[in-house]
């Protein structure tokens, strides 16, 4: 019997590759697919890196594919986005060794910037075929079957977990791994991998981009045929008139809802795109409504509302689109809801009546750690930004949380990179307040450097504050092109941050954001300079740095003196360390030793010098 | 048999460590485990929750239904009252006597309630809870930081499923060896303190 080892539904990708034979795996990270990556460094026969962006991993896992032999590229959702260029080349150009793309959606958007299926992206807009898992272990199986199909039809398959098959964890069998066959083999094929306007001789002269499209609807209809038998959709019988159709998780909550039912519905688990059309209709057929449960889009309610139209079936088909919420995480509870409502004969056993709290239970928004940098830096930047009444373009990375409260700094948080064109066309817009950009460093290498390329070359003055912290922090500490390891830990080339500002001829300056004084000062300079201005403010993530056993800053205790306090807030509204708390009813501010780092910041942002 | 844990707090205070340490524990006695948890941009100072599911049946969602949890851990005060909807009307609560203030009640924009406000509301909505001073205790013997192995010892100490003695066991080859003295007094001194 396969060993079984409790992981979490990203490492049983991660193996679900290797066991399929995978030998090149490039991603960018993002929450809730990063792990899968930095699985592989178990596999140590695997080539496994982070590449800059989502759209070089792609392209770095196609050209191993075309090298035939099996690859994958990992990311999120917001990450597909980045590579939509190259996927819609892909897809009409077919790969050779297998290709795997995993793109993992985020419903409810716990750790996103938006909340977005990718299955409109790589299904709906690319025809690629989707299997959406409704658990870790048939992620994994998933993946295997992947491979065997993705060599069997030439198309690039799609895995779309969301965060609670990534994020779980369960037993999951470990299997024998496929040897992977000799190495690369490149085998020249212009017909498909050259994508231009050039004409095809034997189709009668049409292009090459037309000929392609032809070639994808087939394999489109293909795979369609394929599904009908694919063990990821299947039919369980039950009473009455009414269907339930689950997609992915949304087959997993039907599940869980239906222990509570007092009857049984009919079932179908559809866990495939392109759906298998014959079973589908044989499931929809004779009934006066189905409901369908998929995670955040009406992709699937969708297909089948048009299936029903093409066959002239007269079946409500209910989800997504309004029937129950067209936005967050499905739950048990959401089905539970859903059915009764279509339903209402439905009892549920063992309910439990809601007691109201009876209280107001206050929000909790994230915020930066006690002791990082960034908030250093954000309270630097909001002095100077408001002494020259500038505007503050943000970007993606722990830092974002400048823009809420208590700081408000940035006035934008979009899309990696996003900052620096944002300001630039503030700035040519004829904005006379001067603009600012703050952007990470992992999300600098992302996408960031085109748009100081780009500012540099058409003189837009701004002050570009780079927080230059050595890793990607916010999805747990990946290493990057300018962290000079890789992802197995091995010392990499690193960017020099400031020959490259240096080449492209913009001013450039390097700060320790622990020193507010000159940090400010260098800012202010910053300002009043003519053009771009690269402000590259660079101290260690603390959390790195303490697990290494380092500190970005000498340690100092601090006391808050009761005499000199005045109430005045400052270093609660404006600094906004978690470790300094407002005692209501003194009207003082106190150091909470239990989460105190002993970074010294709030001395040096005391008005009153209560704080040392 | 089935058993639903919850494991509540604020990114930071090792909700993961314990949640690992119970499902060790419950594999190791032959159930099978789901869980699933909150972690990325939650682990700022967030709010943060373990769902644990531990059954001898097959097991499909890893989020505990409403209702349905038969613990809740809360290392916060505030995070506990926020998640008590998903203990069933016989589950039990272990509350950490410990507040972490919100960035919004720090600026005076919201209340942050009371401890006595927030038992009170508690035992409005479930009737068996315990509260013990955790982080206190984790703090007095070292680190506020083993908050989490403090409440797996007050754990044991009220139900049977959970056996002092393997549990003890799991908490000491799963600690790291700095760790290893400290985290034995916290498990303890949490077993004593109910």
């Amino acid at each position: 019997m396969a060993e079984q080892k409790y992981i979490m539904g990203n490492y049983a990708i991660t193996r679900g590759a290797v066991e399929a034979g995978v030998r090149v795996v490039a991603g960018y990270p993002g929450t809730p697919a990063t792990e899968i990556l930095e699985g592989f460094t178990e596999y140590p026969h695997v080539h496994a890196q982070w590449s800059n962006n989502e759209k070089v991993a792609l392209e770095v896992a196609t050209g191993a594919s075309l090298a035939n032999v099996r690859s994958m590229a990992v990311m999120k959702h917001n990450g597909a986005n980045v590579c939509t260029d190259m996927l819609m080349h892909l897809n009409f150009t077919g790969v050779s060794g297998g290709m795997v793309l995993v793109s993992a959606d985020d419903p409810g958007g716990l750790s996103s910037q938006n909340e977005e299926d990718s299955r409109i992206l790589v299904h709906t807009y690319a025809n690629l075929p989707v299997f959406d898992p409704s658990n870790a272990l048939e992620a994994k199986q998933m993946v295997k079957e992947a491979y065997e199909l993705s060599e069997k039809t030439q198309m690039c398959f799609v895995l779309r977990p969301v965060m609670r098959v990534c994020h779980s964890r369960s037993d999951i069998p470990f299997e024998d791994c496929l040897e992977p066959e000799a190495a690369a083999r490149w085998e020249d094929d212009r017909e498909r991998y050259i994508m231009s306007a050039v004409e095809v001789r034997q189709m009668g002269g049409i292009k090459r981009p037309q000929a392609r499209h032809r070639w994808l609807n087939q394999k489109y209809r293909e795979i369609v045929d394929i599904f009908e038998e694919s063990p990821f959709n299947h039919i369980e019988p039950g009473d009455g008139n009414t269907g339930l159709i689950g997609c992915g998780m949304g087959y997993t909550y039907v599940k869980e809802a239906a222990r509570d039912f007092d009857r049984t519905y009919p079932v179908m688990k559809l866990n495939t795109l392109p759906v298998p059309e014959r079973k589908v209709l044989s499931f929809i057929q004779g009934k006066m409504r189905v409901i369908v449960f998929e995670e955040i889009e009406p992709v699937v309610e969708n297909l089948i509302k048009q299936l029903c139209n093409d066959h002239h079936l007269q079946v409500e088909v209910l989800g997504r689109s309004g029937f129950y919420a067209s936005d967050g995480e499905l739950t048990a509870q959401v089905v539970s809801d859903t059915v009764r409502r279509a339903d209402p004969e439905l009892r549920l056993r063992n309910e439990v009546p809601d007691i109201p709290l009876g209280i107001d239970v206050p929000v909790r928004t994230r915020t930066q750690c006690v002791g990082c940098a960034h908030r250093a830096m954000l309270y630097s930047v909001k002095r100077v930004a408001r002494k020259y009444k500038g505007i503050v373009f943000g970007d993606i990375g722990c830092h974002d949380a400048g823009s809420f409260k208590p700081l408000e700094l940035q006035s934008t948080i979009y899309c990696m990179g996003s900052s620096i064109p944002m300001a630039t066309g503030a700035h040519f817009a004829g904005e006379k307040r001067p603009v600012f950009s703050i952007i990470g460093d992992s999300t600098f290498f992302h996408m960031g450097v085109n748009g100081l390329i780009n500012a540099a070359y058409q003189n837009a003055r701004q002050v570009i504050v780079l927080a230059d912290n050595g890793t990607t922090a916010m999805t747990g500490f990946q290493p990057h092109v300018g962290s000079g390891v890789n992802l197995q830990g091995q010392p990499a080339r690193k960017v020099d941050i400031k020959g490259l500002g240096e080449s492209l001829g913009v001013h450039v300056h390097t700060v320790d954001p622990y020193d507010l004084e000159s940090t400010r000062e260098t800012l202010g300079k910053a300002v009043e300079e003519d053009g771009v201005s690269l402000v590259v403010v660079s101290a260690p993530c603390l959390l790195t740095a303490s697990r290494k056993g380092e500190q970005p800053f000498e340690k100092r205790r601090v006391e808050v003196d009761g005499e000199k306090c005045t109430g005045c807030m400052v270093c609660v509204n404006e600094f906004g360390c978690p470790a300094l708390v407002f005692d209501a009813g003194g009207e003082k501010v106190h150091v909470d030793e239990l989460s105190c780092v002993q970074c010294g910041l709030c001395a040096q942002v005391c008005l009153q010098g209560a704080i040392s | 048999m089935k058993k639903d844990i919850a494991i509540v707090g604020v990114g930071g205070q090792g909700t993961l460590f314990a949640a690992n340490v119970l499902c060790q524990y419950a594999m190791a006695r032959g159930h099978q485990v789901l869980g699933t948890e909150t972690i990325g941009a939650a682990q700022r100072g967030g709010s943060v929750i373990s769902h644990m599911r531990i059954s001898d049946q097959p097991i499909y969602s890893p989020l505990i239904p409403k209702h349905r949890a038969d613990v809740l851990l809360g290392l916060e005060a505030l995070e506990l009252l926020r998640n008590v909807k998903v203990l069933n009307p016989g589950g039990f609560y272990i509350l950490n006597r410990f507040c972490v203030p919100t960035v919004y009640s720090n600026l005076g924009i919201d209340r942050y309630p009371s401890m006595e406000e927030i038992v009170t509301a508690l035992k409005r909505v479930v009737k068996k809870g315990y509260e013990i001073p955790a982080t206190q205790k984790a703090a007095e013997l070292g680190n506020a930081q083993m908050t989490n192995v403090v409440m797996l010892g007050a754990l044991t100490k009220i139900d049977d499923f959970f056996e002092y003695s393997d549990i003890r066991k799991l908490v000491e080859e799963m600690s790291p060896p700095k760790f290893l003295k400290n985290n034995m007094a916290c498990f303890e001194a949490g077993y004593s303190l109910l």
